[in-house]
């Protein structure tokens, strides 16, 4: 059977690396805001002169929730979060935690990401970013 | 900007009711407007109608031609769960601005006949974070937890909202839900998203409501008690959210002191709140918004009884979102329903008594980045 095609979930968000993923992000050339997934212009002066930014692979949970209803790619259960990179972007994210291992998300908690298959559709891979605990 | 008075309102029961179209719903809600405003359909010159999930376009018409009322100015709008805010604010500017002396604002959803019946609001395919599996109840779960954390809330105070909610909704013959719950049967209802419960959610309701507005000068002709439009504000959400504290919108607060800024007054001065309880915690967040009590003050000011019926700011009288029910588009004008009859003193057992100033709330639709996509609010004086 030929192997499914991959893609991202979202084009120019991750890059993979030898020593793991990295988000990339960009940054205004102007103020410095920084923004994930990248933005055209920056929200904040409107200047249009933006330079891409490798985020930081570990950042801290902001908050999460357990999701016990499937959403329109993951059947329950599955954790969901918010983690904030010490660039000051704040970015949702899958967890990848074991059903088992809920009760030891904490918030405010190392976080590292991680690039992964998400789902799988007729002919295609989904490739993207989670968060997991940092060891 | 001339005063603008609300002289009728009128709403259909709402519940689940897939063998009712949407347009006999929006017809028995304007029909009741009218009769309640003293208004016969050819006086009526202008109309704006809100609805989100339609297979039949220009709904404000085929409510409309249901009830005589042709050949004038009809607005279709669209702002998710904003929907009937901005259909009432649309109304309210054509009057303000002198363009018209009197016109309706419509609000209709059948949830249970749209395409999303049964399910969750479902993402877009440009919403990264739909396609990574946030959901409505999700984003809230998320929040609920954070505030647990920061300032110590527990589930017991979250369930708290819902009972409250249900024990108003058993008093409004128009409610989805007539239920008292416990704490417990809250608490024990199906996880959603933990820690949020079944009973913790809104659920999918069909309904319609209407409004009719009148320039002040000619509201007396009609009504014994217009009752005044102080605010309305509408507000597309800030990007920045994500860095800051996300248990405060910035964007509710904001309008909400644009709304008092306009009505020239303070949250001290409102007898009576309709805000949007999607989801139980929501309610908590958005008292200290509205600025009913300081930032992480939200619990206690539950606690205190403040917010129940008999309370001294009673909040979702005619039982919310969460047991009255959500047809999102007809919410916002369903809220001016139950505010302006509660200034009329006119809701029985729900009565808050002497009530004299009112405030509306609603969020509407999500948009990556943005907190929200729409705030909308209202206050109304006697």
């Amino acid at each position: 059977m030929a192997e499914k095609v991959k893609f991202p979930v979202w084009e120019g968000t991750f890059i993979e690396t030898p020593e793991g993923g990295i988000l990339v992000g960009n940054k205004c050339k102007a103020c410095g805001q920084v923004f994930f997934p990248k933005a055209r212009i920056c929200f904040d002066c409107f200047n249009e002169d933006m330079e891409e930014l490798l985020l930081s692979r570990r950042g801290k949970l902001y908050s999460y929730a357990i999701g016990r209803m499937a959403s329109l790619h993951f059947q329950p259960p599955y954790a969901l979060g918010y983690i904030d990179l010490p660039e000051g972007v704040r970015i949702f994210a899958p967890l990848k935690v074991e059903e088992s291992e809920y009760e030891q998300l904490k918030i405010g908690m190392d976080m590292e990401v991680v690039i992964e298959k998400l789902w799988e559709e007729a002919d295609k891979e989904i490739i993207g970013y989670k968060f997991k605990p940092a060891i | 900007m001339r005063e603008v008075a609300v002289i009728g309102v009128g709403q259909s029961v709402f519940g689940k009711l897939p063998e009712r179209s949407p347009f006999e719903l929006g017809q028995e809600a304007v029909m009741a407007a009218l009769k309640d405003a003293n208004v016969s359909p050819e006086e009526i010159p202008v109309g704006y109608c809100s609805r989100l999930y339609f297979d039949t376009a220009v709904s404000g018409q085929n409510i409309l031609a249901r009830v005589g009322i042709h050949n004038i100015e009809v607005v279709n709008v669209e702002n998710a769960c904003a929907g009937g805010s901005t259909s009432f604010r649309g109304v309210w500017k054509d009057i303000a601005s002198g363009l018209y002396d009197i016109g309706i604002a419509i609000g209709v959803e059948s949830m249970t006949t749209s395409p999303i019946a049964h399910k969750m609001i479902p993402p877009g395919k440009e919403d990264l974070e739909g396609q990574l599996g946030i959901t409505m109840p999700a984003i809230f779960s998320i929040l609920a937890n954070r505030y647990m954390e920061q300032y110590g809330a527990t589930v017991e105070d979250f369930a708290q909202v819902s009972v409250k909610n249900h024990h108003h909704g058993c008093l409004n013959p128009y409610s989805q839900y007539k239920k008292e719950f416990t704490v417990e049967e809250v608490l024990n209802s199906r996880m959603i998203a933990d820690p949020i419960t079944l009973l913790e959610c809104c659920p999918n309701t069909d309904g319609a409501a209407a409004a009719v507005l009148c320039s002040m000068d000619r509201a007396r002709r009609y009504a014994s008690t217009p009752i005044k439009v102080a605010a309305t504000v509408l507000l597309s959400g800030d990007y920045k959210h994500l860095n800051d504290d996300m248990l405060f919108s910035v964007l509710g607060s904001k309008a909400a002191k644009m709304a008092y800024e306009m009505a020239g007054i303070g949250p001290e001065d409102l007898d009576v709140v309709d805000l949007h309880d999607a989801f139980a915690p929501e309610e908590i967040f958005r008292y200290e918004e509205l600025g009913l009590c300081p930032r992480g003050e939200g619990v206690r000011l539950l606690n205190s009884g403040a917010t129940a019926l008999g309370g001294s700011i009673p909040v979702n009288t005619g039982g919310g979102l969460l047991s009255l029910g959500h047809p999102l588009s007809a919410s916002g004008i369903r809220q001016i329903v139950e505010l302006a009859l509660q200034l009329r003193g006119q809701v029985g057992a729900r009565q808050v008594p002497n009530a004299k100033v009112a405030l509306a709330h609603m969020l509407g639709g999500s948009v990556p980045s943005l907190d929200a996509g729409a705030c909308g609010i209202e206050i109304l004086t006697t």
